[in-house]
């Protein structure tokens, strides 16, 4: 077995001990894939997932590095980026990812990606690539 | 780095899938990077001539731990594993579980490890 080999099971044990509960935060973290679009509470998700509040908030930081809100929230924005290079309205594509409040989308997009969605949707529509921009 | 880089264009376009971007001549070498096929324009992976003898011992140092040089996220990882195996790929390491990630582990031929992951 190669020294990285042992590391990586050395890292799997220290990290993740128990595995029924890295499922769970898996799962977890599924569920806010499949529905972003809408309202996604902490108390329901942590609930789907048997755990309290404070203990499922700990252990998702644990696995993902973010709270489930900074995940939700990062999943969102990069929806949102692909539904604005299909050239969708602003407007529409702030409720189409699950945000109430098109001041607070605006303001949220702008930190995660540097610009406005107004001016990327532009900047995506001028050069006619996402990736560039 | 890549120890002969008409191999590694080989491997990392008609096995990896990506698309070469440049290929300038530079000396006995050339300045090639290959690009992902959904982001032409996005980030560029340098295919760098191994043309420096120290870093050759690393690389090779890298290789006998069995170290990644680089890696790549993919979007299902069991599917990757098993279109590279039909295209000859041998695998150091199968999809193996890492907490929330699933990784996987193959050498490119050209004296690097690169590691899959998907989370």
């Amino acid at each position: 077995m190669t020294f990285y080999e042992q590391e990586v099971r050395r890292l799997h044990a220290l990290m993740y001990p128990r595995p029924e509960l890295t499922r769970r935060i898996i799962q977890a973290k599924e569920y806010i894939d499949r529905n972003f679009q809408g309202p996604v509470g902490l108390s329901s998700i942590a609930g789907n997932a048997f755990l309290s509040k404070f203990h499922f908030l700990r252990l998702f930081k644990l696995h993902y590095g973010m709270t489930p809100h900074q995940y939700l929230t990062a999943v969102r924005l990069r929806e949102a980026r692909r539904l604005l290079a299909e050239g969708l309205p602003v407007s529409q594509v702030c409720g189409a990812v699950g945000f109430d409040s098109i001041s607070s989308f605006k303001g949220l997009f702008k930190r995660y990606w540097g610009r406005t969605p107004s001016m990327l949707k532009k900047a995506i529509l001028e050069t006619g690539v996402a990736g560039k921009v | 780095m890549v120890d002969d880089q008409k191999k590694a264009l080989r491997f990392y376009t008609e096995v990896l899938g990506f698309i070469k971007k440049r290929d300038i001549p530079m000396g006995e070498h050339s300045w090639l990077t290959v690009v992902g096929p959904k982001e032409p324009d996005g980030t560029e992976l340098l295919l760098e001539p191994m043309g420096f003898e120290p870093a050759r011992v690393f690389q090779k140092a890298l290789f006998d731990a069995g170290i990644p040089f680089t890696m790549f996220q993919v979007e299902d990882i069991q599917a990757e594993y098993l279109r590279l195996q039909g295209l000859g790929v041998v695998f150091k390491m199968p999809p193996t579980p890492m907490g929330p990630s699933t990784i996987a582990l193959f050498a490119d031929g050209c004296g690097n490890y690169i590691q899959i992951f998907q989370v």
